[in-house]
């Protein structure tokens, strides 16, 4: 059983239900004495459905619990443990990465009741369980004054507990960081059923939970630290006649010291499908688009970036289109926000990359990816946060006309372009089991191993979400 | 999400959901928007969850039976359809589902007998009124009787309003402007009868003839949503009729019941491999059709719609998005616009404005706890706007909203978009 392969076909044959009887009855009927019928799913039409998430198809899990609170957690976790079942922790799975699907029959921890959230304005702070939407913790700090920055485009359906297992980004992640820059302290259930409370102090040991995907440890309740949002916006829209110019634009800009609050970018074939799909008179022969919100609390500073900004597209040869009311902003981000529906008409399916590099090396980058698009003959479109160097190029296909392993193939040139210039696998929808075969290329051996060594020293017997993230050691 | 449901049930209605199952990348998107989620939390009662279980069923992977009660639980508002990024036809995919699956079905001999009952008397609003009279009087009864009986009782009103029979023909006052065709609606005759009244009234104080075609019937949405396809067909084909030749060079076929309006709208997907003829019939209906507010909207934007009069005090007006107009038919700004352009009135809107009342087509006899909780939950939503009037443009939400503010103690009044339009031009608000 490949990765590859169950990540790109839904009708391949472990994508077929596994049927009742054996050790999930027995699995079932412990944590239904410990826990109550309610919080236990184990007809097959409940665990069917807890097979997947946005990206990918698993196997049928033997049982699914839906705790309440993290006693419930620790005693799935013990009785799991003790009928020798691994253990997949799940959100609302809306991940791209595979992260939440079972690959192998497990006991699947869904955590969407755990959903209590409280604000203290006066630590700046919020506690939430894992459940939580993501956009609910926004909401109820904004009655205080208060912002949670990290906004995945997901934010209306993600949890809090998903997006600190893969570290969530978002458009504003390259002025006001990541998932993983809000958390304060964290309480998490080991692989043995034990509890620990973690703040950032010393080894900064939350950290390393933040990120892992479910590998280390199950995240039961976390504080996150709240802003007070910025008083002004500015927005601006740059044209560019090829994709690297964008790129270019983005370098200058940056090295000139403007620190936008969003900085997006949309190749032609991207623009192209969303003005199939909504027709908003965006320039669909540009090569393509640069989006940029600046803000802050003084108006003279948000200008003088956007300033900076337009000087820096303007020299790398674009065209710039300025928001003059809060209503053309709004239009011109309809735009990227509507980019995942307007490839959804195009092919059933794709294959989302998730690459960050160096900012020096995008317009390179870019066009070296673009020109492995057009070789392969299959549709490619990139997009992403650029200002953080994090690009998305998606790979549209049709898995009863396309070739599974030819879009495998493509994604993992395109992972071998970022590797080669210095990049990373994984800006914000982690490694799952979509880039796991890509980690032997992008992590030296000894790194490798590091990482080894801190698995088996919080999850010895390796019971928690296995065959995510890191390859498997070759036997020598 | 690929299938092979084309090829194991070659037919429009198997291409139709083959092509909705395919649509779903199961993003995930539609969960917040989906109601029995927002009560559950769990998977199988959301909408990617029902089109992962439908695939199953039509695979021939999981038994009907094991899949029904998370699919009994979709209330149809389709609030996943408006969520979705990949614009998967949900709505067009569960009515197929049902459909294909409801003659397969094993029933308790109860359950059969009332949805049977509800399929028809609901069509039949002399039927209808005659058992909702009797009903009230086993009303103090309900607390003895199964589940199956009391929840038709406890939708009754304690009263029924005097019927208003509609005039087949209404002239426009003044100068004619248009000429439209009005869709009675069956409940609605017998539970809120003004709402004709009021949209005739409307629509000839604005120059506009109103024919009320004599043969048309019911127009199958609840039979189609509820799976009885054969008797959805007869009833549409009865309308393709009754509106073929009773609604010739009209303007308009005109709705004022979201539902309604919605299953008019619906025929081609009904009618898909039932024969062209009747599938391009199907389809010009269902292009004339407009709701009573989308057809006022066209005149307001062409500057023809009659001014009402004002206010005699600032009036404020809860707009509740009925899910068959909003989601269904994607009618959000006309009613909100007419409303506004009554000097006096100021909209407000209702949190989680987009989360369904409950009262989706018979859920409320189905599926009455959850129902319950919709409803109470909405009708807790109205009462923290604070507003005079909360105002629809559908019966179910117009008695499920009535019913939850009743129970709550609230005085909030609960009119349809048309009411209040034939207040203000009377001057009686």
């Amino acid at each position: 059983m490949t990765p590859e392969k169950l990540a790109l076909t839904t009708t391949s044959p472990v994508a077929k239900p596994v049927s009742a009887g054996g050790a999930d009855t027995a699995l079932a009927r412990e944590l239904t004495r410990q826990l109550g019928p309610k919080k236990v799913l184990s007809n097959l039409s409940e665990r069917l459905n807890y097979r997947y998430d946005a990206i990918q198809f698993g196997v049928t899990p033997l049982c699914v619990v839906l705790p309440e609170s993290t006693a419930d957690v620790v005693a799935a976790v013990k009785a799991a443990r003790s009928a020798g079942v691994p253990i997949v922790g799940r959100g609302a799975a809306s991940g791209l990465s595979g992260g939440a699907t079972p690959l192998e029959p497990s006991l699947v921890v869904s955590f969407t009741r755990m959903t209590r959230l409280e604000i203290d304005p006066a630590r700046r702070e919020a506690r939430a369980q894992p459940g939580v939407i993501t956009l609910a913790v926004s909401e109820a700090a904004r009655p205080h004054g208060l912002v949670y920055p990290p906004d995945p485009a997901s934010l209306r359906t993600s949890t809090i507990g998903g997006n600190l297992g893969e570290n969530a980004g978002g458009p504003m992640c390259f002025k006001y960081g990541v998932t993983g820059d809000y958390v304060t302290g964290l309480e998490f259930v080991d692989a043995g059923g034990e509890v620990h409370r973690l703040t950032r102090e010393a080894y900064d040991l939350a950290g390393l939970l933040i990120g892992s995907e479910g590998t280390l440890g199950l995240i039961t309740d976390v504080t996150l630290r709240l802003t007070t949002p910025a008083r002004f916006t500015r927005t601006l829209m740059a044209s560019f006649p090829e994709v690297g110019q964008a790129a270019e634009a983005v370098s200058s800009a940056i090295a000139a010291g403007a620190v936008p609050s969003k900085l997006e970018f949309m190749d032609q074939a991207c623009v192209g499908a969303i003005e199939d799909y909504l027709h908003l008179g965006l320039p669909r022969h540009a090569g393509a688009l640069l989006l940029v919100d600046t803000d802050g609390h003084d108006l003279e500073t948000v200008e003088e970036e956007r300033a900076l900004v337009e000087a820096a597209c303007l020299n790398a040869g674009g065209t710039v289109r300025r928001a003059a009311t809060d209503a053309e902003a709004a239009a011109l981000w309809q735009a990227r926000r509507s980019v995942s529906p307007a490839l959804g008409r195009i092919r059933p399916q794709r294959m989302n990359e998730d690459i960050v590099v160096p900012r020096s090396a995008l317009p390179e980058v870019v066009r070296e990816i673009r020109a492995l698009g057009d070789a392969s003959g299959l549709t490619l479109v990139q997009f992403g946060h650029i200002g953080d160097g994090n690009l998305h190029p998606n790979i549209l296909f049709d898995p009863r006309k396309e070739d599974a392993h030819a879009v495998h193939e493509l994604a993992h040139r395109i992972a071998l372009v970022a590797i080669r210039h210095g990049g990373v696998l994984s800006g914000e929808h982690g490694i799952g089991t979509m880039k796991r075969d890509f980690m032997t290329d992008a992590v030296d051996p000894v790194t490798l191993d590091v990482l080894r060594s801190v698995k088996a020293a919080l999850d010895p017997a390796g019971a928690l979400n296995p065959g995510k993230v890191l390859p498997d050691a070759v036997k020598s | 999400m690929n299938n092979d449901i084309a090829q194991l049930h070659p037919s429009a209605q198997g291409e139709l959901m083959a092509h909705a199952v395919d649509a779903c990348v199961h993003c995930g998107f539609c969960l917040p928007a989906c109601p029995t989620y927002a009560l559950l939390g769990d998977e199988m009662d959301s909408p990617r969850g029902r089109i992962v279980l439908m695939k199953e069923v039509l695979e021939g992977n999981l038994p009907l039976y094991d899949a029904t009660p998370h699919l009994d639980r979709c209330l149809g508002c389709v609030g996943c359809v408006t969520a979705c990024p990949s614009g998967v036809p949900y709505g067009e995919l569960i009515t197929a589902f049902r459909g294909w699956s409801e003659p397969q079905r094993q029933r308790p001999v109860l359950q059969k007998l009332t949805r049977a009952a509800v399929l028809t008397m609901l069509p039949r609003p002399g039927l209808f009124r005659a058992g909702a009279s009797v009903g009230r009087f086993a009303k103090p009864l309900a607390g003895l009787l199964p589940q199956a009986l009391r929840a038709p009782l406890d939708l009754l009103p304690g009263s029924l309003q005097p019927a208003q029979p509609l005039p087949e023909f209404t002239p426009a006052q003044g100068a004619r402007r248009g000429r439209v065709a009005l869709l009675a609606g069956c409940a609605q005759q017998v539970l809120t009868p003004n709402f004709n009244a009021a949209t005739v009234r409307v629509l000839s104080r604005n120059g506009v003839e109103v024919t009320v075609p004599r043969d048309q019937g019911c127009c199958g949405a609840a039979a189609m949503h509820t799976g009885a396809r054969p008797l959805a067909l007869e009833q549409a084909r009865r309308n393709l009729d009754a509106f073929g030749a009773g609604a010739q060079g009209v303007d308009a076929i005109v709705s004022n019941a979201a539902g309604c309006g919605a299953g008019l709208k619906e025929y081609p997907m009904l009618l898909a491999g039932e024969g062209e003829a009747d599938e391009a019939r199907a389809r010009e209906l269902a292009a004339q059709v407009q709701d009573i507010s989308e057809f006022l909207h066209g005149r307001l934007l062409e500057g023809t719609l009659e001014p009402t009069l004002p206010t005699s005090r600032p009036i404020t007006v809860a707009y509740h998005d009925a899910c068959h107009l909003a989601h269904a038919q994607g009618v959000r700004a006309a009613p909100r616009a007419l409303l506004r352009a009554i000097p006096g009135v100021t909209v407000l809107e209702i949190p989680e404005g987009d989360l369904c009342c409950g009262s989706a087509g018979t859920y409320n006899l189905e599926q009455p706890e959850l129902a319950g909780q919709l409803g109470d939950r909405k009708a807790r939503n109205v009462m923290a706007t604070g507003a005079d009037f909360v105002v629809s443009g559908n019966v179910g939400c117009h008695t499920q909203l009535q019913s939850h503010l009743g129970r709550l103690g609230s005085p909030v009044r609960v009119l349809h978009t048309v009411e209040l339009l034939d207040l203000a031009y009377r001057g009686e608000l």
